[in-house]
């Protein structure tokens, strides 16, 4: 849970940084289409969180609608890494 | 109601294309009236860069954009995928949209469209890749790199943001390119494709890389040791080469019937235009293949050459280049040459390259509606060769011009003229 928080508050500080987003819409369930993000918006964001927390995203599709689907996906990324790792 | 033939003839000759809206972001000003108030000033915009590359080169002056804050025309999430070439285009197709108080209907935007011409469109995001694939080996850059760069971005923009859904075409002919663009797209109106068209160019590529690559062909300017302000001399005898700058222009053109019915204050006809190509020198100007763009332009026009009261020239500041132009000129004008103000404005400027046309294009516009010519700056010492009435150092006010024309010729060859008159 502890990771799911900070995953979470990395992305928060990311959009208000990258897109000038205010924190009080970026509620965890907030859908990215509502912020204002289209598709390429998306991959350019998705490519500097690669940057922020040296990880790889996938290359096939992953179905991602809220900022609580971009949280969730990192998260699975980073226990996958770590799991790795041991 | 017209006969067959009659309405034939009157398609060949094509309609009537006013010009009604102007918009300028420039290294001597981010308006047209800024723009056109330093021309008659003779201010320059060139200076020696202040960049982290600078010392690398040999050649250190340019004519920047200064203080252009991308943040007070765009959000930070527009400017994810709009690269600076496409942020000087859209503010220019800006102001010119707001200068001709166009509002279109849904019908409309379906008839009015696009053509810009771009050198190296969005080089600097590219240039970027480059330093992170060779220089700090990464496997991968940013997403959006294509579309950031691809010449047809600024283009592309433009009708996303006005809905203009008509032609939207990128023309790529080095320093004609943007003359090139005007002039297509008054064909766009002049033979019924399209009622109205923004048109223009733009060029952000003051990089490194280009920077580079344009002083190892030689032909950029010596930095004047005194002042870098008039390091671009076009037709004197001590000039030593171009000066690179950046920046867009953007004119709005419309069917003349239109502009007429909406009560459009109108500029200047655009009443011809010319093109030739040398098909001689991939580099060296080609006095013959010149002269036919302006016989062009002045055949498409209906008009003399005596017609014609300023020539905005090519001028360069190459010492090939200004002396082919001059023949040129001498060529279609013969013995009127001599009486025709002819001036560079690149003096002032800088070779802003594939927006360069469009901008010299509208100092052109300018000058008919001002009834003023501007100078050619930093021409103290005349060549023998260049023997034009160039406007030396200082501008003139209160001359009586129905007729101006704007001469660009290019790399390879692609030479292009543009001639507007006043509307009657």
């Amino acid at each position: 849970m502890q990771a799911i928080m900070s995953s979470l508050q990395t992305i928060q500080n990311m959009m208000i940084q990258q897109f000038d987003l205010k924190l009080e819409d970026l509620a965890p369930d907030a859908t990215l289409e509502s912020l204002g993000l289209d598709s390429l918006s998306v991959i350019e964001f998705m490519f500097n969180l690669e940057d922020e927390l040296k990880i790889k995203l996938p290359e096939e599709r992953v179905e991602i609608k809220t900022i609580m689907d971009v949280a969730n996906l990192v998260d699975k990324i980073v226990a996958g890494q770590k799991g790795t790792a041991q | 109601m017209p006969g067959k033939k009659a309405r034939r003839n009157s398609l060949c000759m094509g309609r009537r294309v006013v010009i009604t809206g102007l918009g300028v972001v420039s290294p001597i000003g981010k308006t047209p009236g800024d723009f056109f108030s330093n021309l008659m000033a003779g201010h320059s915009g060139i200076k020696r860069l202040q960049t982290d590359f600078i010392e690398k080169l040999s050649i250190r002056i340019g004519a920047p954009v200064d203080n252009f804050n991308p943040g007070d025309y765009f959000s930070k999430m527009q400017l994810t995928s709009i690269e600076r070439f496409s942020q000087f285009a859209l503010v220019a197709a800006e102001q010119a949209i707001q200068d001709a108080q166009l509002a279109l209907s849904e019908t409309e935007q379906l008839r009015a469209g696009i053509c810009m011409g771009s050198c190296m469109g969005g080089a600097g995001t590219i240039e970027e890749g480059y330093v992170e694939l060779f220089r700090h080996d990464s496997s991968r850059i940013k997403p959006l790199t294509v579309l950031l760069n691809m010449n047809n971005a600024a283009a592309s923009h433009m009708s996303i943001k006005h809905h203009l859904q008509g032609p939207n075409i990128t023309y790529a002919t080095a320093c004609s390119s943007s003359a090139i663009a005007v002039g297509e797209a008054y064909r766009q109106i002049k033979h019924g494709y399209a009622d109205t068209m923004l048109a223009g160019g733009s060029e952000a590529m003051l990089i490194y890389g280009a920077m580079k690559a344009w002083e190892s062909l030689h032909t950029l300017a010596q930095e004047d040791t005194n002042d870098a302000g008039a390091s671009c001399k076009p037709f004197a005898k001590n000039r030593s080469g171009l000066v690179l700058g950046e920046g867009a222009a953007v004119l709005v053109l419309e069917d003349a019937e239109r502009a007429i019915k909406r009560g459009a204050r109108i500029y200047a006809e655009l009443a011809g235009y010319g093109c030739s190509s040398d098909a001689s020198h991939i580099t060296k100007p080609n006095a013959t293949g010149q002269a036919r763009a302006i016989r062009n332009a002045l055949h498409d026009a209906g008009l003399q050459p005596q017609d014609i009261g300023y020539i905005n020239a090519h001028g360069t500041a190459t010492l090939a280049g200004d002396i082919e132009e001059t023949k040129a000129i001498k060529q279609v004008f013969g013995a009127q040459a001599a009486s025709i103000p002819v001036s560079s404005t690149k003096s002032m400027h800088g070779h802003l390259m594939g927006a360069t046309g469009a901008v010299e294009f509208i100092a052109a516009v300018l000058a008919l509606q001002h009834s003023a010519i501007p100078p050619t700056i930093n021409l103290h010492e005349p060549d023998p060769e260049c023997d034009l009435d160039y406007v030396p150092n200082q501008g003139r006010t209160g001359v009586k011009l129905n007729a101006v024309m704007s001469n660009s010729f290019a790399f390879g060859g692609s030479n292009a003229v543009l001639v507007a008159k006043r509307f009657s």
